[in-house]
């Protein structure tokens, strides 16, 4: 009975984890296909992953999303590390109302805010292009930043900061010498979080993108009408591959936070 | 703790490379810049290199993945782009919607280079607004390993014999418009009676339809899965390079015909330029390059003597001028066209 109840649950979980990765692993494979459309396959060959580096468009696309990403995730840390250090901090009148709109942004259908922005930058005359990428990028992310550091500041506690000033801190070297570092855990988690949702957002960007501007997601949902090519493939395989790298990095930190101070979030 | 300090400062230096590398690319004050707005692998990216090179400035292409996408990116405003691609219904669309700058023809004069068909289209009678750039007609793709008598008519799809094999397009328009020339009605009627006719008609053949699929239809029909179907003249040819078995006709009742254009939307900053490069690509010798490239087919009658042997004995891409004769370009129908979205939605919800 209990054999049986292992192998059940056992091969249970190895059905989900198929289920879940076989569409991956097959974008993968064809990555290897020596054919121009993902039809049938004709060989192995490692041609797409290097005709990708000339292809201009894509590159382009690339370095558009690294340095939108890199930009915006930047802004967003820094952006969301201070106003959970101000909700904390401060008592704010309408303290739980603050909190609760400020991670709104996190559940409201993501096609609502890419028009929503897109109405906005066109009412004041902003054009579309890579600032208003990042822009919303900032606004999108920065609510998962908050969440993930202020879940860090309410663990830590207010005992440590009082302390710190009983002891004759200034207020910034609070900050710098205890808080902070503390808290960087949380913040350097945000930061590859926000990065990583940026890498990958395609519903807001499309909404908000201009003239060269084109970020990885974009480009490939506009390869469907001719067929996506191989190299689309190669190109997926590879963001997948850094993508899946960002999570372990900041699964990693996030561990390391909880052994340390057994917090959670 | 200094691990965190180094990956901060780290992260840091790199925004302000980035920042300072975008900064200098979009502060050259010279150079101007050409913003497209097109479908995907339209241009051969070596053309648009030549352009750069020739006239010293710069090109962004930006890609959509269709007609509607676009339109509301441009109807939206501030979208910034200079030259876009919309196909045939959408120049009327845009037009009515007041969204497209008159072209400059002084400013275009190779456009005398294009084939007198595509002088008069019915979208844009007298090409007041828009150029034919790409251009194909709606055809019957066969595998003849499977399909052993030649497809003659559109009649051919309805066979019992090719059931869960058959493929068509995902798109109201074209499904419709053929079961209307099949039964000898204009592929836009506004005739209600006609279209209830060839609708009951287009239900008989629901059966043998294995998907309305219009992105994966290459595929399909590379990989054998489906055997007969309604496929673009273009896509046709990408099908018969990978899969030579399969094959392409013009049924006899007709076809439709349709293109994607080269526009301008109002108030682009760079319209000259973007006048420029059409006539550029209207060269006969830009076009030849072109698109042999992209795999189309070509409208400048001046190219065609300058084609390479094979592209001109590719009967997917130098359709015969018979055929083009009695295609028919689909026509904006009004209010009529709730009633083919009625029917397409009461065809595809009865799957």
């Amino acid at each position: 009975m209990k054999t049986w109840r292992r192998h059940t649950l056992s091969g249970y979980s190895w059905l989900m984890l198929v289920f879940l990765y076989l569409p991956i692993a097959i974008l993968v494979l064809y990555s290897f296909n020596d054919s121009r459309i993902n039809a049938t396959w004709n060989g192995f060959t490692w041609k797409w992953y290097v005709s990708l580096f000339d292809n201009r468009q894509v590159m382009q696309a690339l370095m558009n999303s690294l340095s939108i990403g890199v930009i915006s995730s930047v802004l967003a840390t820094v952006l969301g590390t201070a106003a959970s250090l101000a909700i904390k901090h401060y008592s704010l009148r309408w303290r739980n109302v603050v909190n609760g709109l400020i991670y709104l942004p996190i559940v409201i259908p993501e096609i609502m805010m890419g028009l929503a922005l897109l109405v906005l930058f066109s009412q004041v005359h902003m054009e579309l292009g890579k600032w208003t990428l990042i822009m919303a990028h900032v606004t999108f992310s920065m609510p998962y930043v908050m969440v993930i550091v202020s879940a860090r500041l309410a663990d830590m506690g207010k005992e440590l900061e009082e302390a710190a000033q009983d002891l004759g801190a200034t207020p910034w070297g609070t900050l710098r010498h205890v808080t902070l570092p503390l808290i960087m855990p949380g913040i350097v988690a945000g930061f590859l979080m926000s990065f990583t949702l940026s890498l990958d957002d395609f519903i807001i960007s499309f909404f908000v993108a201009g003239p060269n501007s084109t970020t990885l997601p974009l480009y490939i949902y506009g390869l469907v009408k001719r067929g996506v090519s191989p190299e689309v493939n190669a190109l997926s395989t590879l963001l997948i591959a850094s993508t899946v790298l960002l999570v372990i990095i900041a699964e990693l930190f996030r561990r390391k936070d909880s052994k340390n101070g057994q917090i959670h979030f | 703790m200094k691990r965190f300090k180094s990956m901060m400062i780290g992260a840091l230096t790199a925004v302000l490379a980035v920042t300072a590398v975008g900064c200098s690319s979009s502060s050259e004050p010279e150079q101007q810049v050409l913003n497209i707005y097109s479908w995907a692998d339209n241009f051969d990216l070596d053309v648009i290199k030549d352009f750069e090179q020739k006239y010293n400035v710069k090109v962004n292409y930006d890609v959509y993945g269709s007609n509607e996408e676009m339109l509301a990116k441009i109807q939206a405003g501030a979208s910034g782009y200079d030259l876009i691609q919309p196909s045939d219904y959408m120049v009327a669309t845009m037009i009515q919607l007041g969204l497209l700058e008159e072209l400059n023809k002084e400013n275009i004069p190779n456009m005398k280079n294009i084939v007198s068909t595509f002088k008069t289209p019915p979208f844009d009678k007298e090409n007041k607004y828009s150029l034919v750039y790409t251009w194909g007609i709606t055809g019957i793709a066969y595998n003849k390993k499977y399909v052993k008598e030649t497809p003659t008519s559109w009649n051919d799809l309805w066979n019992e014999a090719y059931k869960g094999r058959v493929i068509m397009l995902n798109d109201p328009r074209e499904v419709m418009g053929m079961a209307l020339i099949k039964n000898g009605f204009s592929n836009s009627t506004t005739n209600k009676d006609e279209l209830a006719k060839s609708f009951a008609d287009l239900k008989k053949v629901l059966p043998s339809v294995m998907a309305f699929d219009t992105d994966n239809i290459k595929q399909k029909m590379i990989a054998e899965e489906a055997w007969i179907g309604t496929v673009w003249s273009g896509d046709a040819a990408i099908i018969n390079g990978q899969n030579p078995d399969v094959e392409y006709v013009i049924p006899k009742e007709g076809a439709t015909i349709w293109a994607d254009t080269l526009a301008i939307p109002k108030g682009a900053k760079h319209k000259d330029l973007a006048e420029k490069f059409i006539n550029y690509l209207m060269e006969p010798e830009v076009s030849v390059k072109n698109y042999e490239s992209i795999g189309y087919s070509n409208p400048n009658e001046q190219a065609y003597p300058l084609h390479s042997e094979e592209y001109r004995a590719n009967k997917m891409i130098f359709l015969d001028k018979a055929d083009i004769a009695r295609a028919e370009w689909l026509v904006d129908v009004g209010d009529t066209l709730q009633e083919y979205d009625r029917y397409w939605t009461e065809m595809k919800s009865g799957r």
